[in-house]
Formats: C-alpha cells, sequence, structure tokens
C-alpha cells in the first residue's frame, strides 16, 4: 500500500516491495501526445497502403505489407494464422490509435469523451496484444533472408512503420492508467 | 527494512484495470470498480489453475509447432518444407549467425523460458514459498513482456509467402505448423496474463 506521492520532472515512483513502476512524472503535455497521436495515425495509414518490402524479378513485381502478409496465409487450414496475424498488427494497433485520438480530442476542448470508462479499460487489455515492432523486427529479418535470392527493397510502408515504432514506444510510456486524469471532472 | 502493510491487510483492494484502490467493504457490495467498472478481485478466481490449464495447452501445442513444416518452398532445385528449426539451422549454416540467434531467442528461448518461468511460479505459489518474493515478481514481469515477440516468425514467414511468389525464381506457401505456433503464442500469452501476481506474497508468513 502507497501514499500518492507528487512527483517531478524525470521521477519514476517504484513499488518497494517488487520495484514496479508504479508512478511517473509526464514529460510531454496533453497537445503533444494529441500530435503525436495523430502523428501515428498518418504513419499507420500508409504503412498500411504502401509496400513495407517490394521484389523486382524478371519483369514482376510482389510486394507486401501488412494486409498482404497476412492475406498471403488466407489458405484453408492456415486462415487462423491470418487472423492472429491480422489482429495483432493492424486491428489492435487502429483500435489504439483511434481510442486514443477519441480521448484526446475531447480533452482537448476539455471534456470527458462519451464511453471514457470503456475506451479506458479497452486501450489496458489491448496493449498487450499490439505488435507492430514485431513486425518491423519480422519485416527485417524477410529482407535480408529473401536478399540472398533475389534483390528485395524497402518500400515507403517500412520508413512508416520505423516512425509508427518510435512513435508508439513513446506513447507507450504513458501506461493506459494514467490517462484517467484526463479532463478530469470537478469534484464537487 | 520494514515493508508497509499490503493492502489486503489494510482493508483495500487495487482494480487490475484502471488501478484506482477501492475499500474492501466497497468492493464487497458492488464488486465492481467505482471508475471504471472492471469487476474487482482481491485474488483474480481461479487465477493458479487457469494459468495451468493455458500453459499445458500451450506445452501441447508446441509439439506439432516443431515437428509439423512452417513453410514450403518450390525452388530451381525442387521443393522443401521448412520447420522453425530448420530454418534456424538454414540461416546458421549460410553464414547469417545473427539473424538465426534473433529467430532462436523469439521461437525457442522466449516459449521455453515462458513456459519454464511460469511453471516455477505456479510450483512456489502453491507452496506459499517465502523464497525470493521480489524477484519472482519480476520474473513475472518479465514474462509478460517478453511473450509477444515469439510471433517475430509468424510474421517472416506471412513476408515471405507474400513476396516470394515468382514461377521462374521460386515460390513460398504457408504449412500448417504456422498455425500451431500461433496457437502457442496465444495461449501462452493468456496463460501469463491469468497469473495474479498478487499470490505470489500470499506466503504462510503473510497469513501469520
Amino acid at each position: 500500500m502507497h501514499r500518492q506521492a507528487v512527483l517531478s520532472r524525470g521521477q519514476i515512483a517504484h513499488c518497494i516491495r517488487c520495484e514496479a513502476v508504479i508512478g511517473r512524472y509526464h514529460r510531454v503535455n496533453q497537445r503533444e501526445v494529441l500530435a503525436l497521436t495523430i502523428a501515428a495515425a498518418i504513419l499507420f495509414v500508409i504503412a498500411s497502403l504502401t509496400p513495407v518490402l517490394a521484389i523486382e524479378f524478371g519483369g514482376v513485381e510482389t510486394q507486401a505489407n501488412v494486409w498482404t502478409a497476412a492475406l498471403s496465409m488466407d489458405r484453408g487450414s492456415i486462415v487462423g494464422a491470418a487472423l492472429v496475424l491480422i489482429a495483432t498488427t493492424f486491428v489492435v494497433p487502429m483500435l489504439q490509435i483511434a481510442l486514443l485520438l477519441w480521448l484526446l480530442a475531447f480533452a482537448s476542448a476539455h471534456r470527458r469523451a462519451p464511453g471514457f470508462a470503456i475506451v479506458l479499460v479497452a486501450l489496458h487489455w489491448l496493449r498487450p496484444w499490439s505488435m507492430s515492432e514485431v513486425f518491423l523486427l519480422g519485416a527485417l529479418i524477410a529482407m535480408i533472408k529473401l536478399s540472398n535470392w533475389v534483390p528485395v527493397a524497402p518500400g515507403p510502408g517500412m520508413w512508416a512503420l520505423v516512425g509508427l515504432t518510435i512513435i508508439m514506444a513513446i506513447l507507450g510510456k504513458y501506461e493506459p492508467r494514467s490517462w484517467w486524469t484526463l479532463a478530469e471532472p470537478q469534484r464537487p | 527494512m520494514t515493508l508497509p502493510g499490503t493492502a489486503r491487510a489494510m482493508g483495500f483492494v487495487a482494480c487490475r484495470s484502471c488501478g484506482l484502490v477501492s475499500t474492501l467493504t466497497d468492493a464487497l457490495r458492488r464488486g465492481r470498480c467505482a471508475r471504471c467498472a472492471s469487476t474487482l478481485h482481491v485474488r483474480e478466481t481461479a487465477s493458479a489453475q487457469r494459468t495451468l490449464a493455458w500453459l499445458v495447452a500451450g506445452m501441447l501445442l508446441y509439439v506439432p509447432a516443431n515437428v509439423l513444416p512452417v513453410m514450403h518452398t518450390n525452388g530451381v532445385g525442387g521443393g522443401a518444407d521448412s520447420t522453425i528449426f530448420s530454418g534456424i539451422v538454414s540461416f546458421w549454416r549460410a553464414g547469417a549467425w545473427d539473424i538465426a540467434v534473433i529467430i532462436f531467442i523469439a521461437s525457442v528461448a522466449v516459449p521455453a523460458t515462458k513456459v519454464l518461468s511460469l511453471g516455477l511460479l505456479l510450483w512456489t505459489v502453491q507452496r506459499r514459498s517465502e523464497w525470493a518474493k521480489a524477484h519472482r515478481t519480476k520474473l513475472y514481469r518479465a514474462v509478460d513482456i517478453i511473450g509477444y515477440w515469439s510471433m517475430l516468425d509468424v510474421v517472416v514467414v506471412a513476408l515471405t509467402t507474400a513476396l516470394l511468389q515468382f514461377k521462374a525464381l521460386g515460390t513460398a506457401e504457408p504449412r500448417p505448423g504456422i498455425v500451431f505456433f500461433c496457437a502457442v503464442v496465444v495461449t501462452t500469452m493468456v496463460a501469463a496474463k491469468s497469473f495474479d501476481p498478487r499470490l505470489i506474497w500470499d506466503t504462510r508468513a503473510a497469513d501469520g
């Protein structure tokens, strides 16, 4: 049991028993977080629409991004893997960004978004299933692996994915728990 | 060093979704968190049993995930099935030892560490052991964080099969092993999520 402490810049509160992080000072303010989230949304759209990797060989070109990678496994008994992949590398990150935008858009108008509590609980449970960074590392390995046979080029989607991973890492420092103080209603 | 009392001993319970602390009296009366409406549990219901069930499921699925091929490649020199392990070996032989190590960590070491660690946590919790409580709590957090990197090989197979579609050069197709491997990642992640780390602190001494 801990009493809430007031933290100053750069301080992190740890549990005295198990050293878990239980509080951080929030360096980035709400407007900066909103800007980061908008940037994440744009990068996410780019990563989903443009190729992450592309191969051109003998006049034929193949491309792959989050979508086409999952769809390539959409055959017969493999569809289960395709569903897990599309959920963790597309649906979950998309929901995270969309829900965060929803909260922050209302918060910037000093209002609590409709469904505030449900959205925050959803963000808490979605977080461990968000695997954009795993996809990025997988893409780099696939690129190295295939480049033994054929020249593989990273597409715009790769750079978008790099940016997205960095932004999600910065946003990830904010535990969904810390959003509860966002646009907190005035206590009577 | 004297530790402050636990929340439970002082009559409080924290919400596992939003972190808000409620009094036990409130928790018993409402059963739900006042802030986020999640169900409050002093300890998650049947946490150890659920963790064990998911863990055993993950261990069973791990066998076909490694025995069955995850990918089939058709090249100029004929077709070949590859498993997770043969993929690692071929990277190693090709001189790409660094990639081999990354895939080995993600696909073999991480799932094995998860199974061993959760097994150790379940066993010590069941014995209400006093041993290394803080370290075991940290071990749990580590297991919880590293789990999802095991999806790495699934991504590599998916991208390879999406990209390698050239009649003149070679084609790649996924094989059922990858479905089992996905299932291993999901079941072991759920196993880790089912475990309530507060159980580590419910020792014989704590009960007095």
